[in-house]
Formats: structure tokens, sequence, C-alpha cells
């Protein structure tokens, strides 16, 4: 029965190659902010080995490796389901015998499996040109952790994803939310700098919050620069996150159903 | 019996909104809402391999009903049974039994030929490969269908894709089926084309049917029993003959004159319909038609002479403007 769903993940990834300019523009824009992110480092770096704690490598290697990460881990489809509710689309699904998030999660990982495969020769590229200084993790356990802590990411922005799409059974139009969702993921999820630089009391209330475990936290661990204690706390609050948010996915879906009008007629 | 509607009600709330700014700007802080009732306490009873019509003016109600039947709507009040199940509960096991096609909403993957979207189907209905196999190759054949199937959805015409939609709907063999407005804005071969398909699909798999459409030549040929239903409440529901009978109490007399009348004499034969030299139809109430039949014979230079029922188009008009 999980072949359905097998399907729906391929299909996404055939639809991508119909709009091929659309998807090329969209990958000159993730490498170009990289650009920018990696330069702007660069120069704040200069000749010091030594920024907030972190070294000139480490620093490096986290800018580049939460953009390559965000690829797999930020890139999704799963926000036309606002567009699905709104437009009454939804019915279509609603009327076979299939889980409408299993489907939509899956079609996310063929957007995903799409953007790496992009991404792995964009990287390829960018390390033969620039030459970065980039700090290979040599400790497997680290590697390891740092995979679990992906897979934990994933699922919370793809519930996350839903959560806002799903306010489109109350509100006409998603959109604007999404965008303040967006900027806010940009920030909160330590795309642009280590979380850890901010000031103690600021960082502590960040890490309560789920977005740090998207792309801050799995980073972190591939450095190595977080203990153990660190570690297992991080994986505790990002597991209670995707256990809250699901459970709030579902009751918002159950409610939302009720007042669903189908609209489109 | 097959589905069984019991005084099902269904009321949605709509904001209003004043015109212009202002009216925008009030509509920000304090909304509104009204609620309209869009199915008013209605019941009906549908057996096995029934075909049946749902008419109604737009807005009447009958997508709401439909809507509900299928599972996609809460509904207010009332109980819904279709083989057995509830349908908002939306078990696997009833949706696997049942497929609703909007005219208006398409299901096909826009950029990919339909055939990518028939095997997903398959996946989700869980077809074995033979039943797929000999269910696409009647169905493309029932709709002469055989080489759209590869071709990307985007660039087929809208008739060739509301096939791919009823395939598409069709192939894991529902065992009933709700059609809303399936030929519309459709030319009159395809109208045609889609009608014939759906009669003959009826017979072939007597999959119980039920059907909305604007479209009053749909509904006659295909269609037995009609329910007609207005502003949310069902007018009739029965045999589309015994709805002539019981709401046109009239009848028109199509006259071919030889010689031109003068319309002043033919005022108080009944009322003149339409008169275009050397034709003449005249309305007559029908406990009037001997009579006035008599008096034509003897008064006027006719060629022919012949006596019809209303047009199932007027009579549902009059209906729905409450003559």
């Amino acid at each position: 029965m999980i072949k359905q769903y097998f399907l729906a993940a391929k299909n996404t990834w055939d639809e991508t190659f119909v709009y091929r300019l659309n998807f090329s523009i969209w990958r000159i824009r993730t490498v170009i902010s990289l650009l920018i992110t990696y330069f702007l480092w660069l120069a704040l770096l200069g000749n010091g080995s030594f920024i907030f704690g972190y070294t000139k490598a480490q620093m490096i290697t986290y800018i580049l490796g939460t953009a390559f990460i965000g690829n797999l881990v930020l890139s999704s489809r799963s926000a036309t389901i606002g567009d699905e509710i709104n437009t009454g689309d939804l019915s279509n699904y609603l009327i076979k015998p299939m889980n409408y998030f299993t489907y939509w999660f899956f079609r996310d990982l063929g957007d995903k499996a799409m953007n790496m495969s992009f991404a792995l020769i964009e990287f390829f590229l960018i390390f033969i040109l620039l030459k970065p200084d980039f700090y290979l993790q040599p400790n497997i356990i680290y590697v390891v952790l740092f995979v679990i802590a992906l897979l934990i990411s994933i699922t919370i922005l793809f519930f996350l994803n839903v959560l806002v799409s799903l306010l489109a059974f109350w509100v006409d139009e998603v959109w604007p939310l999404r965008f303040i969702f967006f900027i806010i993921i940009q920030f909160f999820a330590g795309s642009l700098f280590p979380l850890d630089i901010l000031p103690k009391p600021l960082f502590l209330i960040f890490s309560s919050l789920p977005f740090p475990y998207l792309l801050y936290f799995p980073m972190k661990i591939y450095l190595g620069n977080e203990n153990w204690q660190g570690i297992l706390v991080g994986f505790l609050i990002s597991v209670i996150w995707i256990f809250l948010l699901i459970k709030f996915t579902n009751f918002l879906w159950e409610i939302g159903l009720r007042k669903y009008s189908a609209q489109g007629r | 019996m097959i589905i069984s509607v019991n005084n099902l009600s269904k009321s949605y709330e709509v904001y209003k909104k004043e015109p212009g700014f202002l009216g925008s700007m009030k509509s920000l802080f304090a909304r509104r809402y009204e609620e309209i009732k869009a199915v008013e306490d209605i019941s009906f009873k549908i057996d096995e391999g029934e075909l049946i019509g749902f008419i109604g003016p737009n807005g009447a109600g009958k997508t709401t009903t439909l809507k509900m039947l299928s599972g996609l709507l809460y509904p207010t009040s009332g109980q819904i049974s279709v083989l057995g199940y509830k349908p908002f509960d939306r078990k696997y096991e009833y949706l696997s039994k049942i497929a609703l096609v909007m005219g208006q909403k398409n299901q096909l993957w826009w950029d990919l030929p339909a055939m990518e979207t028939f095997l997903l189907n398959k996946e989700i209905y869980g077809i074995s490969d033979s039943d797929f196999k000999e269910n696409l190759k009647e169905l493309t054949k029932l709709l002469d269908a055989e080489n759209l199937i590869e071709i990307q959805v985007k660039k087929l015409s809208l008739g060739q894709r509301m096939k791919m939609e009823l395939i598409a709907a069709l192939i894991h063999s529902p065992k009933v089926l709700f059609l809303d407005e399936p030929t519309i804005g459709l030319d009159v071969i395809a109208q045609k084309s889609l009608r014939d398909f759906i009669k003959e699909y009826n017979q072939k798999s007597k999959a119980t049917i039920l059907l909305t459409s604007h479209y009053m030549k749909d509904v006659e040929t295909l269609c037995k029993r009609v329910i007609v239903i207005n502003k949310g409440k069902i007018l009739f529901d029965g045999f589309l003959s015994n709805l002539i009978k019981q709401y046109s109490g009239t009848k028109n007399i199509y006259l071919t004159l030889s010689n031109i009348v003068d319309p002043s004499h033919l005022k108080d034969l009944g009322e003149i319909k339409k008169y275009e030299f050397p034709s003449l139809i005249l309305e007559v109430k029908k406990e009037h038609v001997n009579k006035t039949v008599a008096k034509i014979m003897e008064k006027l230079p006719i060629e022919d002479i012949t006596i019809e029922d209303q047009d199932i188009e007027d009579v549902i008009r009059d209906i729905f403007e409450g003559k």
C-alpha cells in the first residue's frame, strides 16, 4: 500500500522537469544567496582564526553546511496544501482511500530528492572553484547522530508547513502567513549564523522553540562542538516538538474538515 | 437500498462586505456573518442501479448534497447512509466504492499525461494489474480515447480532458458514482458522447449514478427519475413523465396555416406562444384542448396540426419561477 506514495514522489520529480526554467531560476537563487552569506562571513573572519568561539574552518563549514542541508530540510511542496484547501482541490484527495498527509510527505521527499541532486552538483563546483576551508567530521558517531537529527528536522519542518497551511480552513489566503513563516525559519533555524553567538538568555529561549532543530542543531552535532548533555537535551526537545506538532495538526485537521466548504463552485 | 437520506440540512456562514474601501476597512474589524441554508431538511432514497437526475438552478443545493453524500462536507443535521456507511467518516472501504466527478474540478496531474494519474489511482485503490488493464481498455474504448492517455493533460481540449477525468474516476469500478455537471462547457458533440457513455456505463456496470446538470437534455435522455431541488428544498421526486403531468397544466398546439390570419382572431383560442406565418404555436389548458382543436378545425385555414406536451425545460422553468 506504500507504493502509491512512492508514485506520488516520482510524479513530483517528473513534474519538476516540466518547469525546467522555473526550477533552474530557483537553483540560481539558492546558489546566489549561499555565496552572499559565504563571502560575508569570509570578510568578517578576515585573517583571524577564531570568531565567537568558532574556528575559521568551523564557521565556514557551518555556513556551507546549513546551506547544503537546507536543500534537504527546507525544500518542500506541502505549502500547496493551503492552496488546495482554499481552492477546494482538497476534495480530490478526500474522496480517495488515502492519507493526505502521507501523500504530501512523499511529495516533499520527491522535491527534496530533486533539489538535493542539484545541490550535490553545485557544491561539487563550489568546492572545486572556491576551495573552502571545510571541516570533515572524523568521528562516525557524530555523523550518525547528525543524520538522525536531519530526519527529525525534516519531520518538524513538514508538520510546521502543514500547520501553517491548515490555517487556510479559517482564512481565505495563507500566502502572507507563509511569507512571515519563511522569514522566521530563515532566521530562527540558524541559516544566517550559528544561533549560540546570540546572548545566552535569547539563545535559551530560541532553544525551546522547534526552529533551531531544523538547521542549527544538526550542524552543531556535525561540527562536534555540542557536548553530550546538549545533544541529549536537543533530541529530547525536538522529539517532544514532533509529538506536539502531530497532535496539533490532527486537531486542526479534524475541526478544519468540519468547517471545510469544498469551494470552487 | 443504496442511498438513504433523512432530514438532511447544511448551512454555511458567509460574511458580507459593503462595497468600496470603507466597506473593506469596516469588514476588517467587524464582520457581519450571515447564515445561508444551502440544503434544508431533504429526504430521499435511491435503489441499486438507478440513474437519477438532480435538477435545480445555480445555488439550489445540488452540489452541496452531492458533496455531503461523498463525505466532503459535514452535514449540519440529518442522517445519510450510502452503501451502509456514514460518508463523513470517510472509511477507506467506503471511499474505494464511490467516485465523484466534478465538471469544474480536475484530479488529473496537469503537467503529466493522464496515464500517470491512472497509475497513481491504481495504487491508491489497490487495483490488480489485470483488472486495471481490463478496465482501462474498456473505458478508453467506450469513450473512444485510446490515443489520448499518453498526452500531457494541459494539451488536451476540455472535452478530451473530461473523458480522462471520467476514466480516472471509474478505473476502480465504483458502485456509486456522483457526477456533478459532467457536461458543463462541452460542445454538443462532446456532450452527446459523454451522455451515451454514462448511459452505457450504467447499464453495463449496474452502478448507481447520481447526476446533476443544467442541461435538461442530459437529464431527459439519461434519467427516468428526477429530483427537483430549489433553494435547498426538494420540490419533486419521481418519474420525469409524472413531473410533466403534475406541473404542466397546458399543452402546445403546433399549426401550419395556409393563409395569413389576423392575430386578433386567435386570441380567444389560447395563448399565442409564437406566430411567424405559416407556423403558429398556441398554448392551451389541458381541459380545453378538445374544444379548441374543434374550433381551430372549424375556423382556421390549416395545413397541419399536432398537439404536444410542454417542453421539459419550460415546465422546469415554471416550477422554479413558482408559477
